[in-house]
């Protein structure tokens, strides 16, 4: 009984999996700004979701979870590479092939210059369509917070852009 | 998107299509392999402490019949190709139907569950346990001096390379039909025998009857080979 009911469990993450491990990516791909360490805290963190999954399949917002999972187990990583201690969270994905360039890195390299919170309210509310009270709830901040970080990222990305789009059309 | 005037949109949607070619490249399985790994991990955890206590209380070799798992007793036969890498391991299936295991001397103590996994992900048939040791009906129950029955030599080879990582290669052409592997791991309260230094006990067993196993500890060897 328990080895059909695991079966079952984890049909229902493969869904999961396969729906939204591209969304989660490219909101912690916003956050991070860094493509290897995306994939390896988003595979951690649909790791954590399938060992919790009958916790995380009735979230409200399961994709939420994910994202805010790896966005703390970025902290963790932080936390550890600053102590030196081998990657634990990382190190099983090294064999994943290195990806191609998929992103503009212009476009990498505008949202890093913007503040590590600004970037999380620009992704959150981007890739999962978070309403602001919502992305409020998900990033631990008030709902004001929010509208101040985005109003901010917007306004940098928006000149940022331009510029980076200028510079591409230019000799 | 909502709530957002015109200006707003036109930017988080150009960040939104940016992001569009971006794709997770890390397989399905790669997840669940390594999400089951730590949940026998957690539960070979709670095993273990479990039989410290009982050994601590001085209840050693109860011969029982062994308590196999469903998955142990049937394993895979589909050897399907693998390439596992964890922060402990690496496990590839390779042509000629071999694994070739790859572990630091640390890391091969650190997580018997995850081998177990692995291996049998990989077709090659393993039961593990912690704080048991399990044989054979008509197996004597020897022991070389590495705590290595008969047999278990041609199926499991150990090396060392160049970095001091220990290379474990697991020939499941070499186990004789109606076998499987078993790998018992000293549980910490049975650590003594090895003088603290982490070890295992390897031998051949049956696969088609029940195994007698006991939390006994095996005579004294150095089980930290390779």
């Amino acid at each position: 009984m328990l080895w059909r009911s695991r079966g079952v469990e984890q049909l229902e993450f493969a869904d999961f999996y396969v729906d939204s491990r591209d969304v989660c990516l490219r909101a912690v791909l916003a956050s991070v700004v860094d493509r290897s360490l995306a994939e390896d805290l988003v595979a951690e963190a649909f790791t954590r979701a399938l060992m919790s999954w009958p916790k995380v399949s009735q979230h409200p917002a399961p994709r939420a979870w994910v994202v805010r999972t790896a966005l703390n187990a970025r902290v963790s990583w932080w936390r550890k590479r600053r102590k030196e201690v081998p990657l634990g969270i990382t190190a099983y994905m090294t064999a994943v092939a290195e990806p191609v360039i998929e992103v503009d890195p212009g476009l990498l390299r505008v949202l890093r210059q913007l503040p590590r919170r600004q970037r999380e309210v620009i992704a959150v509310r981007v890739f999962l369509d978070l309403d602001t009270r919502s992305t409020a709830e998900l990033l631990g901040i008030s709902e004001g917070t929010v509208k101040a970080h985005l109003s901010r990222a917007v306004a940098t990305l928006r000149v940022q852009l331009i510029n980076h789009h200028q510079a591409e059309v230019l000799p | 998107m909502t709530e957002y005037n015109s200006e707003s949109a036109s930017v988080l949607t150009a960040v939104r299509d940016g992001f569009a070619p971006v794709t997770m490249h890390t397989p399905l399985d790669t997840v669940v392999v390594q999400a089951n790994a730590r949940r026998r991990r957690r539960r070979a955890m709670t095993v273990t402490a479990v039989a410290a206590t009982v050994l601590a209380v001085g209840a050693v070799g109860y011969g029982q019949g062994s308590s196999r798992s469903a998955k142990s007793a049937t394993p895979s036969t589909a050897a399907q190709p693998v390439h596992i890498v964890t922060a402990a391991y690496t496990v590839d299936s390779q042509p000629n139907g071999s694994v070739t295991v790859t572990w630091t001397k640390q890391g091969y103590f650190q997580d018997p569950s995850g081998l177990q996994a692995a291996l049998q992900k990989a077709g090659f048939p393993v039961l593990v346990k912690v704080g048991e040791f399990c044989k054979g009906p008509s197996d004597d129950g020897y022991l070389d001096p590495s705590g290595v029955g008969r047999g278990v030599e041609g199926v499991m080879q150990a090396s060392t390379d160049s970095n001091g990582q220990v290379i474990f290669t697991f020939d499941r052409s070499a186990l004789p039909a109606g076998n499987e592997l078993f790998i018992g791991y000293l549980s910490p309260a049975q650590l003594a025998i090895t003088h603290g230094a982490p070890g295992s006990v390897e031998r051949l067993v049956p696969t088609n009857t029940t195994l007698t196993c006991t939390t006994q500890a095996p005579p004294s060897h150095y089980g930290t080979r390779g």
